[in-house]
């Protein structure tokens, strides 16, 4: 409550500055309890990531609306994208690739063919506006794509875009094509806005509206919007009750988009982005092309999902399970037989592979290596952040590299082995390298090999006193680490509500972790654990707006350009 | 529907008090409907560009280096790694000694350097500066009224630039050659010398689209934290520039003399060995500076190879980062060898950038006479990591207000000196830069016509 009262202080010291200058300041954020009580505040803006646009898209005219474009980077915070998503805004150049999107999916839905896919309405006449048919097909589309019903005021903009590109053009469907554009670049559909409203249970308190909880749940479960069924479950309340809430999640969970959900999550915690600038060398890794890459990446996320989200296991065999699918193309990179006719086949590898699960694809081998060599230091690293969620420190920057020597023979091993020597370099390499190492089995894009330069590769590694041997060995020691599932819960929730969990979260998240432990370690279960908890829609207000006193001064110097 | 932005509708908002956060440079105020000249109809804008090459270049740990040159002022010595430079010597400015004061922030590696040079301030975290990069000051300055206000390009297949107005969201490059063509010169394009050149209609109905999303701004901006507000800004920001780029093809372009549409280049091969990204480069630079005499944009940041670059001499099974800190010094010659031999290659990148540049004539000189390129990297001595004597060139003669062709010794003055001049020199308003130890309001008036 004093927060509030501070708030509403220089709330009002401000308007006074403000309206002595003259100058109409909508400070409405700056004081949320008194000026716009009863309004929604929105508390977290995230970008659409690019599988959530194509998602809606398809959500809301049909998987078959070709999407050609490249999408922003995203940016990684706290180990995920879906937590950079909410640092992140749109650069001109992105803005660029957005409207050229919106054109291309307009010009296609508003395609003779399929124009009748997208309300139930018909103009009077084609060559004509019809405004009463236009604000049907914006309602519906716009709903679908703000993921909320629209105000008054976007609808009737959009109408009105709509009834003079007609005029114009002296075409219906010409002018549905932009007023279609409009809602695809509109900041409501590429960022999802999350918002807060009073809450009648809890006076002074904020609580998520029902669509943005609605949003929260898809995103999570589907990595799409909410569907019409969880649209109006938002409209109508439910969502805001145990009961309600509990029907929409065994729903979402029962579905089988819940595989579309977990092949997002996985391929954003296991940053596969990552694919898109790997280059390997073409002398060194002569099978390593884009269509290997391309397969890489989907025997990851079909392995991952089958196992996790179709077969419900446990979710430690993700380092022990040597059954996977592969292609053609990893077949020859993995030297085994490929029997199906088919594009791809479920294979499991004989013992003495060596193959232990994900850390074994070729995917978490060619992404943490170098374009020409393994990096056990890489692997390390990565396997640490990825799946412990224990990122490593920037080495330090007076390291003495002088004992640090380049060998031209010999296995990587000696070369690491210098490190170990270096105290500024040892307190990372110790817990980095053992684990890279037991994988030296396998080259720069995952192919197992058992000599470096002519000598036999050492894989035996130790970590704070357990030995262990080669990748089963490590799979075998990952598969014990408590850290890898608490790992998994911290990504789930931070995944979901897109803010980096802090200390205040601890609690929660050991709470989850043992639920988890308890449950056998079943991924979509867990799910269900947390977006049922209160935690998954707790408000977190913002810091506020920019201080109303510098908007005045501001506007006052401009004003003095006239 | 009507929220257009143009200077006109700016002016209004700002003084109907809709000034709460619109990321509008005040500059734009000053310049004239085409932003090609200044309003007094006074010289033309230079073009500017940033070039970045990852691991600096190479010292002779006994004593020097293999790239100062042992005399100041102009008519400086060429020396090993300056090679590549030794055609257009008399046309670049050789900036040593200059160095990175953290005022007790760590040297984060790879990325305090080039984010000290860029914001003016060491960074405290990785991955993020603490202030803009200014080359979007010059952006905003001089980048109005083309296509383009800025344009990124990266040659080594990463999806790396260093341009950012927030310090969190970095710009967007293009990676290849082909998507910067396409970018350039596919739909959209007008050929400035396009004798039968007519205004495309569809062009206003585009706008219409924009003018819908433009009514929301007022309400959305009021009604979020400080930090979205930041986020929505940048977002409406780009709207902006898509709604001059909207408005100006419906204007007849001025024609370019130097303008001519080049064809679209081959598909090029993914790779990072350094002969593949020198490939890349000298096909972007072809593309960049002909759409600088084409008037498509004025300024553009180029990224030849990442801080920690990757790169490597095609077939070697080490990459350009590990053999920095590998290597040993040979004790025959003094410095490390390969290393020296990669940062030959990877200057070479420059000095072909530079020379596509110059290639094109433009009035009584060359597009790169017209033109400030500033170039740097993240380290100095790359094997430890040094954040002392950053090699910085600046390039081109920026319409005579660069007096090019000098070597000037910093003697351990900041890094933001350099960043400093050329912001002057390239015409952006600014009076001083950085941060606490690395403020300063001195430029290096040597270099300044």
């Amino acid at each position: 409550m004093r927060r509030f009262a501070t708030i509403a202080g220089s709330a009002a010291l401000a308007t006074a500055i403000v309206l002595s200058a003259g100058i109409a300041v909508q400070a409405a954020w700056a004081d949320p309890p008194q000026s716009t009580a009863g309004a929604e505040q929105i508390v977290a803006i995230r970008r659409l990531t690019e599988s959530q646009y194509r998602h809606a898209i398809a959500d809301a005219f049909g998987a078959d609306v070709r999407i050609e474009g490249r999408f922003e980077p995203e940016r990684r915070e706290a180990g995920l994208l879906a937590i950079g998503s909410a640092q992140l805004s749109i650069t001109p150049a992105g803005f660029e690739q957005y409207f050229r999107l919106a054109d291309l999916i307009a010009g296609q839905v508003t395609a003779p063919e399929r124009r009748a896919r997208l309300a139930a309405c018909q103009p009077a006449a084609e060559t004509a506006r019809d405004d009463a048919c236009a604000r049907q097909i914006v309602s519906r589309v716009g709903e679908a794509l703000f993921r909320r019903p629209l105000t008054e005021a976007e609808s009737a903009a959009r109408v009105q875009t709509a009834a003079a590109g007609a005029e114009h053009t002296g075409d219906f469907y010409a002018g549905v094509a932009l007023a279609l554009k409009s809602l695809l670049v509109a900041p409501e559909f590429l960022f999802r806005m999350e918002r807060a409203e009073p809450d009648p249970a809890a006076p002074g308190q904020y609580r998520l509206t029902g669509s943005t909880k609605a949003e929260r749940l898809s995103f999570l479960f589907w990595d799409a919007p909410p569907d019409a069924e969880l649209r109006r479950a938002a409209a109508s309340g439910e969502l805001h009750t145990a009961q309600g809430l509990r029907r929409q999640l065994a729903r979402l969970a029962a579905s089988p988009r819940l595989q579309q959900g977990g092949r997002a999550f996985f391929t954003d915690m296991l940053q596969l982005e990552h694919f898109d600038g790997l280059t390997k060398d073409s002398k060194a890794y002569p099978k390593f092309n884009q269509a290997l890459a391309d397969s890489a990446r989907e025997q990851t996320l079909r392995t991952t999902v089958d196992m996790l989200f179709v077969q419900k296991r446990d979710y430690r065999e993700l380092f022990t399970s040597n059954s996977t699918f592969i292609n053609r193309h990893l077949a020859a990179l993995y030297r085994v037989p490929f029997n199906s006719k088919g594009d791809w086949a479920a294979f499991t590898f004989p013992k003495d592979a060596e193959r232990s699960g994900i850390i074994t694809e070729a995917t978490f081998l060619s992404l943490f290596a170098h374009p020409a060599a393994s990096s056990p230091t890489r692997r390390g690293v990565k396997l640490h952040e990825i799946f412990m969620c224990e990122p490593t420190p920037d080495p330090p920057a007076d390291v003495d590299f002088s004992k640090v020597q380049a060998l031209e023979t010999g296995t990587v091993r000696t070369r690491l082995l210098a490190h170990m020597e270096n105290e500024g370099c040892a307190a990372c390499h110790r817990v980095s390298d053992p684990v890279g190492l037991a994988l030296e089995h396998f080259d720069g894009v995952g192919q197992r090999r058992t000599l470096e330069n002519g000598q036999r590769i050492d894989v035996e590694a130790e970590i704070n006193g357990v030995k262990f041997s080669a990748a089963p060995g490590l799979g075998l020691y990952l598969r014990q680490q408590q850290k890898i599932p608490a790992c998994l819960v911290r990504n789930v929730y931070g995944y979901g509500v897109g803010r980096a969990p802090d200390e205040r979260d601890e609690d929660y998240l050991a709470d989850q972790t043992e639920a988890f432990a308890s449950d056998g370690y079943r991924v979509p279960h867990m799910m269900v654990r947390i977006a049922s908890s209160p935690e998954f829609f707790k408000v977190k207000l913002p810091a506020r707006a920019k201080p109303a006193t510098k908007v005045a001064a501001a506007a006052t110097h401009e004003g003095g350009l006239q | 529907m009507s929220l257009r932005f143009n200077r006109r509708s700016l002016l209004r908002g700002v003084l109907g008090g809709g000034a709460v956060a619109l990321g509008i440079p005040t500059l734009d105020l000053f310049l004239d409907g085409h932003g090609q000249a200044w309003a007094d109809g006074a010289r033309l804008p230079v073009r500017f560009g940033t070039y970045f090459w990852g691991l600096g270049l190479t010292d002779t740990p006994a004593g020097g280096t293999r790239w100062v040159p042992k005399t100041t002022g102009p008519g400086y010595e060429i020396t090993p790694e300056l090679e590549a430079l030794r055609p257009l010597r008399h046309k670049v400015s050789v900036l040593s000694g200059f160095r990175v004061i953290g005022d007790g922030r760590p040297n984060i590696v790879h990325w305090t350097g080039h984010a000290s040079i860029l914001s003016g301030v060491a960074p405290a975290v990785n991955n993020r500066m603490d202030a803009p990069s200014f080359d979007t000051r010059i952006a905003d300055a001089i980048g109005g009224g083309t296509r383009f206000k800025v344009l990124d390009a990266s040659a080594s297949g990463k999806v790396v630039s260093y341009s950012t107005r927030t310090g969190a969201a970095f710009a967007t490059p293009e990676t290849t050659p082909l998507s910067l063509y396409t970018r350039l010169f596919g739909p959209g394009f007008q050929d400035p010398n396009n004798a039968d050149w007519k205004p495309d209609p569809s062009i206003m109905l585009q706008q219409s689209v924009l003018s819908a999303v433009g009514d929301q701004r007022q309400a959305l901006m009021a009604s979020v934290g400080r930090a979205d507000q930041q986020k929505l800004d940048q977002y409406f920001t780009a709207v902006r520039e898509m709604e001059n780029q909207l408005a100006l093809g419906l204007e007849r372009p001025e024609k370019c003399e130097s303008c001519v549409v080049p064809g679209a280049p081959k598909s090029s091969i993914k790779g990072a060995s350094v002969d593949v990204v020198n490939a890349n480069t000298k096909a972007m630079a072809r593309l960049l500076a002909m759409a600088l005499a084409c008037n498509q944009s004025r300024v553009f940041n180029f990224v030849h190879t990442p801080g920690a670059s990757e790169t490597y001499m095609a077939g070697a099974s080490k990459i350009y980062h590990q053999i920095t800190h590998d290597e040993p010094t040979d004790t025959r010659l003094g410095y490390q060898v390969e290393t020296s031999r990669l940062a030959e290659q990877v200057m070479q990148g420059l000095g072909d950038f530079l020379a596509e540049l110059d290639a094109i004539k433009e009035g009584d000189g060359t597009l790169l006479d017209r033109s400030l390129i500033m170039a740097f990297s993240d380290t100095g001595y790359a094997k430890i990591h040094s954040i002392e004597n950053i090699p910085i060139f600046l390039a081109g003669g920026a319409g005579g207000r660069h007096k090019a062709g000098q070597h000037i010794a910093g003697k351990g003055d900041a890094v933001t000196r350099a960043s400093l001049t050329a912001q002057m020199i390239a015409g952006a308003p600014a009076g001083e830069f950085g941060v606490g130890g690395m403020r300063t309001s001195r430029p290096i008036i040597e270099l300044m016509a």
